[in-house]
């Protein structure tokens, strides 16, 4: 049974949202109404290039073609690969790179600056340094193969999210409390008996942060591989996000890129509830 | 033999993450014959042609201009609104917290892909395609959710009760939150405007569907969409992807333990 | 106010200044009053030289108007996507346009460019197929400003004459690539982009196959087809005459190929002949020449028909000053000129019977008009980059090996037969 509110908690109920309605506002302005439209445009036929077609309303049509489109799938394929690769090697070079850094260090200020330094750098100017670094002037080119092509574009993402993934298992690492090893220690337990049955349990909160927060990341996946190989050869680099922004861009066929768009979503959409549940976990048991 | 395993996968994996920068900047120190052929890691002559050719030919002040404005403007308009909605999500308490705080999480992680188009449609009708409010308004789009829940998170971290002591001398609370709450998490808000500038600074499928013309052009499209003679230049996007990293690498050698006090608080609560 | 406001304060209003000054000089119209014409096409090689002084003599006659190039990428399809970018934002400048042959009809169609109806332009001496790429429904859209073929290019000092035939190419480049040591037999532009397309379409010509036939309707799963495809992908493999880095090369990379010695043969547009002739920078100059692409029996030399044309943006705010800058560059003075400079071949029919013309492109101009009107077009239709981007897709897979040419060719075929069905135009192409 709801209780009334006095007259100071109704006005500080009413000086909340007078705070919070601008970000809101513009919030719902330039995010959330845009998504419904994008939905809405993908029930209709809207081809830029043939206004003499109109804008019919098709229903789930722009679904349908999508799912029977072996180009989506292939995008689909390609972007859960990419993930796979690059959240797994992120985790494995960061936790390293954390487990490292996770010591008492006179430098540990700049040795976090200069491993941080990858991260802040535009993912555009990430993908043109690894560009160059793997581009030859003789006949042979990595670009030019359909798989040997994915290695630049892999190494470009590990190396720039690394660090990011690696402060974040940093941070979980140093909420463990050392009183814990101190005791394995004293129990005979080795380093490696002690990460795997201390450090590992108590990093899984960090550790399942970083997985889904960079699996989010990874999925929505454009900037890098549209700089670095467009998507090609053919299409064999091409994530779905890099289709559905040529399917609207180059072809303007906006209904259909909008159903590609909204497949990206969907995608994006799950795993963000549940990082949101993760958080939540967390918040309850801290 | 274990003592020096940890320093060894330091020095290894930070050295790796600084040897293709250091390769670039050298590169793009060096003559243009030297790109591809006979390259060497130790800087044999220093020329500093391409990075005059990337100013005096391609203007390339141009869109570092462009890149400033558009970023603090939304630094500036993210953080201001965002401080005051983060403020009332963490230390009002009102009805819908929670769910609104779910909403705006869930927005930050938006695909830009799935609101660019009926972005584009809206821009175009309202004449601002390739124009700052063209770039800025969609910006907020990521800046705004990213400060409400960085500041969201410092906010929490505010001893409770501080309020109260403005509240009892009569202050009204927008005066305690200006006077008091403010100055004290002054870093998490300077933490807060650096990765939302970096964000933007570093944004690029936005400036990519909204602006057409090089006057518009920001860092990361203008590096992208260099044209020239077929041989792609490289000794000139080298010299500007250096030019394009300086501020991003001043930021956060300054601000290093900011920017990780602000992702961690963000992304690991508790 | 505390330290903290105060250096709020500052911040805000540091940007403040920045977003005044930023604002400032964004804004701001020509610098000298005079109204502007903006000019949007390629530079390439000579071309920007030969633009500029040809803008200077149109400005002088034209006062008060000044000419602005804004320059575009080298690739085609790059250009195109900057196009379609700008006039789907309906942009207003560029005032005119450059177009490649096959864009014209699908700008028309989207209602991006003007009709030059209302100028009424004298349209007789230009080549049949390239006015023609310029109507849709009836009506004019753009003048052919340069005409483009694809040939085949020789090194005189290595062979006697040109090959006839696919199998006297592939020996002969095999044979001189062990005599000679050279690393590349056969250059092409192998790219996913346009270019690989024309490259097919002359590979299937001489084959004796087409992408559209006579009725207009999709004819690339032929056993022709199959087989040109076939021929150019173990031209690579196989054979090893044709390098793997093509298939990342546009004009300007197999160019230098040739041009540095390195290639046997090599296929290309007219503006490689010029810039290849200068001794300065290519190792080939004056030990080169052109001809047909080969054909095997059952097929015929085939070059596909490009070329350059201009246009008005439908949103432009000068459509008469626009007309006069097309009608100055098009007409016969200009089109010599370029010639001469840039090496690419007008448009104008009457040019090819002055000895003016092949001094200027140092080639006979009857061989070149031979070629021009044998050339084949491509299909005309305002959904011509879907099509073609369907077929560049699948034409790079075959090459690159992801696919058997049969299976690409007879996927292509039937999602280009899906893409004119779903634009209501399987009728063939709409005029």
């Amino acid at each position: 049974m709801p209780q009334r509110l006095s007259i100071a908690e109704s006005r500080e109920v009413r000086m909340a949202w007078l705070f919070a309605a601008p970000a809101l506002l513009a919030i719902a302005l330039v995010a959330a109404f845009p998504v419904l439209w994008t939905f809405w445009e993908s029930l209709h036929r809207h081809d830029l290039r043939l206004p003499w077609l109109g804008r019919p309303f098709i229903g789930l049509s722009n679904y349908r073609e999508a799912l029977a489109d072996t180009r989506a799938w292939s995008a689909i394929a390609h972007t859960l690969f990419f993930t796979a690769t690059t959240v797994s090697a992120e985790l494995v070079l960061g936790l390293a790179l954390a487990l490292g850094l996770n010591r008492p260090l006179r430098v540990q200020g700049a040795l976090r600056a200069a491993a941080l330094l990858p991260w802040a750098i535009p993912t555009v100017v990430a993908a043109l340094i690894w560009r160059f670094m793997f581009e030859s002037p003789d006949g042979s080119s990595w670009f030019a193969d359909p798989l040997a092509a994915w290695v630049p574009i892999i190494l470009a993402d590990v190396w720039k999210m690394m660090p990011f993934v690696a402060l974040l298992l940093l941070a979980g690492l140093q909420n463990i409390d050392n009183s814990m090893y101190e005791a394995a220690a004293l129990d005979g337990a080795g380093p490696v008996r002690q990460f795997a049955f201390i450090t590992l349990p108590l990093l899984r909160p960090a550790i399942a942060a970083a997985v889904v927060f960079r699996s989010l990341d990874a999925f929505r996946v454009f900037d890098v591989i549209y700089v670095m190989t467009g998507g090609g050869p053919g299409t064999a680099t091409e994530p779905i996000s890099l289709y559905a922004f040529t399917a609207l861009f180059r072809e303007l066929r906006f209904g259909f890129g909008s159903a590609l768009a909204m497949m990206v979503f969907f995608v994006s959409f799950l795993l963000a509830l549940a990082w949101i549940r993760l958080l939540a976990t967390q918040e309850s048991v801290t | 033999m274990r003592r020096w395993l940890p320093d060894f996968a330091v020095w290894l994996l930070i050295g790796a993450g600084l040897f293709p920068l250091y390769w670039v900047v050298i590169a793009s120190l060096g003559p243009e014959s030297r790109l591809f052929e006979g390259r060497s890691i130790i800087p044999t002559a220093v020329v500093f042609d391409h990075y005059r050719a990337l100013f005096e030919e391609r203007d390339f002040w141009i869109p570092i201009r462009n890149s400033l404005i558009v970023a603090s403007t939304t630094t500036l308009l993210a953080v201001t609104a965002g401080a005051l909605c983060a403020y009332a999500l963490a230390r009002l308490r009102f009805r819908g917290k929670t769910t609104i705080l779910a909403a705006v999480l869930a927005i930050s992680m938006f695909p830009q892909v799935a609101i660019v188009s009926p972005l584009f449609l809206v821009l175009r009708a309202a004449g601002l395609i390739n124009t700052y409010p063209g770039l800025i308004l969609p910006y907020l789009t990521f800046a705004m959710p990213l400060s409400i829940w960085l500041l969201v998170g410092f906010f929490r971290q505010l001893p409770a009760g501080i309020e109260e002591a403005g509240l009892i001398d009569g202050a009204s609370r927008i005066r305690t939150f200006w006077e008091i709450v403010v100055p004290l998490s002054w870093p998490g808000v300077t933490a807060t405007a650096i990765l939302t500038f970096l964000y933007s600074w570093n944004e690029f499928l936005f400036a990519l569907s909204f602006t057409l013309e090089p006057e518009r052009y920001t860092v990361p499209v203008a590096i992208a969409l260099f044209r020239g003679q077929y041989q792609v230049a490289w000794g000139q996007i080298l010299a500007a992807a250096i030019v394009a990293t300086i501020p991003v690498a001043l930021l956060v050698l300054i601000a290093q333990r900011r920017i990780v006090g602000g992702l961690t608080a963000g992304a690991v609560k508790g | 106010m505390s330290r903290a406001q105060f250096g709020l304060c500052k911040r805000a209003g540091c940007v403040a200044l920045v977003l005044a000054g930023g604002i400032a000089s964004g804004c701001g119209g020509a610098s000298d009053g005079r109204p502007v014409l903006t000019f949007s096409g390629s530079a390439v090689g000579r071309e920007a030289e030969i633009l500029e002084r040809q803008f200077d003599r149109f400005e002088i006659a034209h006062p008060p108007w000044r000419v602005e190039l804004r320059s575009t990428p080298d690739s085609a399809d790059e250009r195109r996507q900057l196009y379609v970018q700008w006039l789907n934002a309906r942009a207003e400048r560029p005032d005119v346009l450059q177009l490649d042959v096959i864009w014209t009809a699908e700008f028309a169609a989207a209602g991006w460019i003007r009709t030059l109806d209302d100028f009424a332009p004298t349209v007789v001496d230009f080549f049949q197929g390239s006015i023609e790429a310029d109507r849709w429904r009836g009506s004019l859209y753009a003048l052919p400003w340069f005409v483009d073929v694809g040939m085949l290019y020789w090194r005189t000092d290595l062979m006697p004459e040109a090959p006839a035939t696919f199998q006297a190419l592939m020996q002969r480049a095999d044979d001189v690539m062990q005599e000679q040591g050279l690393p590349f037999g056969f250059v092409w532009q192998g790219a996913r982009y346009e270019g690989v397309v024309t490259v097919f379409l002359e590979h299937l010509g001489g084959f004796g196959g087409q992408i559209l036939d006579e009725t207009g309707q999709v004819a690339v799963d032929s056993e022709e087809a199959v087989r040109a495809l076939t021929y150019m992908r173990d031209a690579i493999w196989i054979h090893n005459v044709v390098p793997p880095a093509a298939l990342t090369w546009q004009e300007e990379q197999s160019r230098f190929a040739f041009q540095n010695g390195q290639a046997v043969f090599m296929r290309n547009w007219p503006y490689a002949h010029a810039l290849m002739q200068d001794s300065r920078d290519s190792r080939v100059a004056n030990t080169f020449d052109v001809s047909l692409m080969p054909a095997v029996t059952g097929g015929s030399p085939t070059a596909a028909l490009g070329g350059s044309h201009l246009a008005i943006n439908a949103h432009s705010a000068h459509a008469d000053a626009a007309f006069e800058l097309i009608a100055f560059l098009t007409a016969a003075d200009q089109m010599l000129e370029r010639a001469q400079v840039a090496g690419q071949f007008p448009s104008r029919r009457s040019l090819y019977d002055t000895p003016e013309l092949t001094e200027a492109l140092g080639l006979s101009a009857r061989a070149a008009r031979q070629i021009i009107e044998r050339a084949r077009p491509r299909p005309v239709t305002p959904i011509y980059s879907e099509l073609s981007d369907i077929l560049q897709i699948r034409l790079h897979r075959a090459l690159s090996q992801q696919q058997e040419p049969r299976e690409a060719l007879v996927e292509a075929a039937s999602a280009m037969r899906s893409a004119l069905t779903r634009a209501g135009l399987d009728g063939g192409t709409r005029r």
